[in-house]
């Protein structure tokens, strides 16, 4: 066993405790029922468990479970995805969502997948009018606009 | 019950509804051709399209998704060996093998004629064993659906092969639907003061990120392209001596597949492993299974397409989903403001025959475009995929977006694409979360309701006859998978 086999089990122990620990201020039992708390530290009681018995069985050597590892450059490309799409959230609000998609795109096309210029410029302006068409003029869904226009 | 299906032809029979049930069977069988994009995530993506939409319309074009994928599945799993989803692999064994061997046409005929012929008997059980069932769901009570929930949360970790990972997506699932406010009392629990989880977290952002974004990402990881196997129009007709190979092979997948499906937690990826496991002891030729065996695909694709439609059964009989795309299937009625369960079928009987009705429409339509189209669309396995991953990305998150007019959905979508995509590396199972997160209301809220009828006594679970029976399930399904595990390691 590997120590970011752990990571799971660690994950699961940290979430059981926030529950716990996150309701805390609320009441387990209410009269003769159940209270809001109730729940929450039964789930919490009961992941504690699984995450204890997942490492339990890895220790054992038990576990049937296959971790995989993406490459450096892999990752690397997830990575960058995920920090674009943060950029996407980060930067609709002000510069609108069908802008910043189309920089997303451009920049996932060009910067992540190392793709050529024409292709990655047709199928940035492809999204982007498709986008605008579909849910801003046909589902009339109020998109974030440019700088609030 | 004929009335009934008639008066929902009469509703599929509508143009506008027509077109949407044609629609769903045609991107479900896009999603379904595409790797790495499942029914499930199809569903989940374009679940905020459908908002606009009359409830039966909305929920007919969803359900074609959903079974649309079943027969798009195969086109990848026999032209390029690598299976859309989980219920393409078994297919992949053979219908690769016959590919590799000039006879690709030959294996996706069989294939949708197969699950042609097992979805309309399929459809014909769902129109037959919903209505009962559902009488049956009135005498349950808050014990049972407390049970029941948790039952189908259990079942799909032990029908697995990892049941303590299984269960440990399905908490995470009851975890985050805990988020919000206590469904009882209205009490806030678990925002931690964050205004963006005060009404907790939607369906919606969770299914797109743990389905659509988390598969995208998987898919960067692994940038090539494929070169598909050729296949053209005059290869698709099978000969008398596959006729006579594959007509047990499809009536046994299908029967094989219902049964499965209507399980709660089993779904169709089991359904096609068992179907082809049986035909291959039922098979005059078990040596050909793995080199090309046309029985095999005709039984693994039979039994997908027909554990598709009887996952239904429950879904809709009960409010219980059996797999991941039901619980979608669910959460969009929910969304649409049907409350689903036994009444459903009282309640809301127009809108479940026209669901059932058009699954007979959709499943012609998919023969249609199995058929001639093949080749067709097996021409979309050659566009690079690494041009559709920003567009499958752009309409996750607009589609996220314009489900609720709230950027805070979009940066949950990708934290749970995040979330989804560390699952899939540490291999916990994802389905299980979601079907978790739309059965966690009802379990709690049964769960409590079933301890206020007993003064908090817990032997509420054991006097009723049907919730003893449902406790029993419970416990089988969480020891088995223990059990087995243990007599295989002492055997072996």
């Amino acid at each position: 066993m590997q120590k970011r086999d752990a990571i799971p089990a660690l994950f699961m122990i940290a979430a059981s405790g926030a529950v716990f620990f996150g309701t805390a201020g609320l009441n387990f039992w209410d009269g003769v029922t159940p209270g809001a708390r109730f729940f929450p530290a039964g789930v919490a009681g009961i992941t504690l468990g699984l995450a204890l018995a997942l490492l339990w069985t890895q220790l054992r050597g038990t576990d049937q479970g296959v971790v995989d590892v993406p490459d450096r450059p892999a990752l690397m490309r997830v990575v960058l995805t995920v920090a674009g799409l943060v950029a996407l959230a980060a930067g609709a609000p002000v510069i609108g969502l069908v802008p910043m998609l189309m920089v997303f795109c451009a920049f996932m096309l060009v910067a992540v997948l190392r793709q050529r210029l024409l292709p990655t410029a047709i199928t940035t302006l492809v999204i982007g009018v498709g986008t605008h068409l579909i849910f801003a003029r046909w589902l009339a869904v109020p998109l974030p606009a440019p700088f609030g226009f | 019950m004929f009335d009934l299906l008639f008066q929902g032809f009469a509703v599929v029979f509508q143009p506008q509804n027509l077109i949407f049930v044609f629609v769903g069977v045609l991107i479900g069988q896009v999603v379904g051709a595409l790797p790495g994009l499942g029914p499930a995530a199809g569903m989940a993506l374009l679940l905020p399209l459908t908002f606009g939409l009359e409830p039966a319309t909305a929920i007919m074009m969803l359900a074609g998704i959903m079974y649309g994928g079943q027969y798009g599945g195969t086109l990848t799993s026999v032209l390029i060996n690598v299976p859309g989803e989980a219920s393409g692999v078994m297919t992949a064994i053979d219908g690769h093998a016959m590919a590799r061997a000039g006879r690709a046409g030959a294996a996706l005929s069989i294939a949708a004629i197969g699950s042609f012929l097992a979805g309309m008997a399929a459809v014909m059980a769902v129109a037959l064993i919903t209505p009962p069932l559902a009488s049956f769901g009135l005498k349950f009570n808050a014990p049972e659906y407390f049970l029941l929930a948790a039952l189908g949360i259990i079942a799909m970790g032990s029908l697995g092969g990892a049941p303590i990972r299984s269960l440990i997506g399905g908490m995470i699932g009851l975890m985050v639907a805990m988020i919000g406010v206590d469904p009882l009392t209205g009490t806030p629990r678990l925002s931690f003061d964050q205004p963006a989880l005060f009404e907790g977290i939607d369906f919606i952002p969770v299914a797109i990120g743990v389905f659509g974004i988390a598969e995208v990402l998987s898919s960067l990881e692994r940038v090539h392209s494929v070169q598909p196997i050729r296949t053209r129009l005059r290869d698709m007709w099978l000969t008398s001596a596959d006729w006579m190979a594959c007509r047990f092979a499809i009536v046994r997948g299908g029967i094989i597949g219902l049964f499965v499906g209507i399980m709660p937690g089993a779904g169709a990826s089991v359904a096609s492993l068992l179907a082809y496991l049986s035909e291959r002891k039922f098979s005059k030729n078990p040596e050909k299974f793995g080199t090309g065996a046309i029985d095999g695909v005709a039984a693994a694709e039979s039994a997908n397409n027909s554990a598709a439609h009887g996952a239904l059964i429950p879904m809709l009989s009960l409010g219980i989903p059996g797999s991941a795309s039901t619980a979608v299937l669910l959460a969009a009625l929910i969304l649409h403001g049907i409350r689903p369960g036994p009444m459903l079928m009282t309640q809301e009987s127009g809108l479940v025959w026209a669901l059932i009705a058009s699954m007979f429409v959709g499943n012609i339509f998919l023969l249609i475009i199995n058929l001639p189209l093949a080749p067709l669309f097996a021409s979309l396995l050659r566009i690079p995929y690494v041009y559709l991953a920003p567009a499958i990305l752009a309409i996750s998150l607009v589609g996220a977006y314009a489900a609720t007019l709230d950027i805070a959905t979009v940066w949950k979508c990708i934290v749970f694409g995040v979330l989804g995509w560390l699952m899939m590396k540490f291999d916990i199972p994802r389905a299980p979360l979601v079907l978790a997160l739309v059965l966690a209301p009802l379990m709690e809220t049964s769960l409590r309701q079933a301890l206020l009828l007993s003064f908090g006594s817990p032997m509420i679970f054991v006097e009723r006859p049907i919730s003893a029976a449902l406790l029993v399930a419970v416990i089988v399904a969480l020891v088995l998978p223990f059990v087995t595990a243990w007599r295989k390691r002492r055997a072996g």
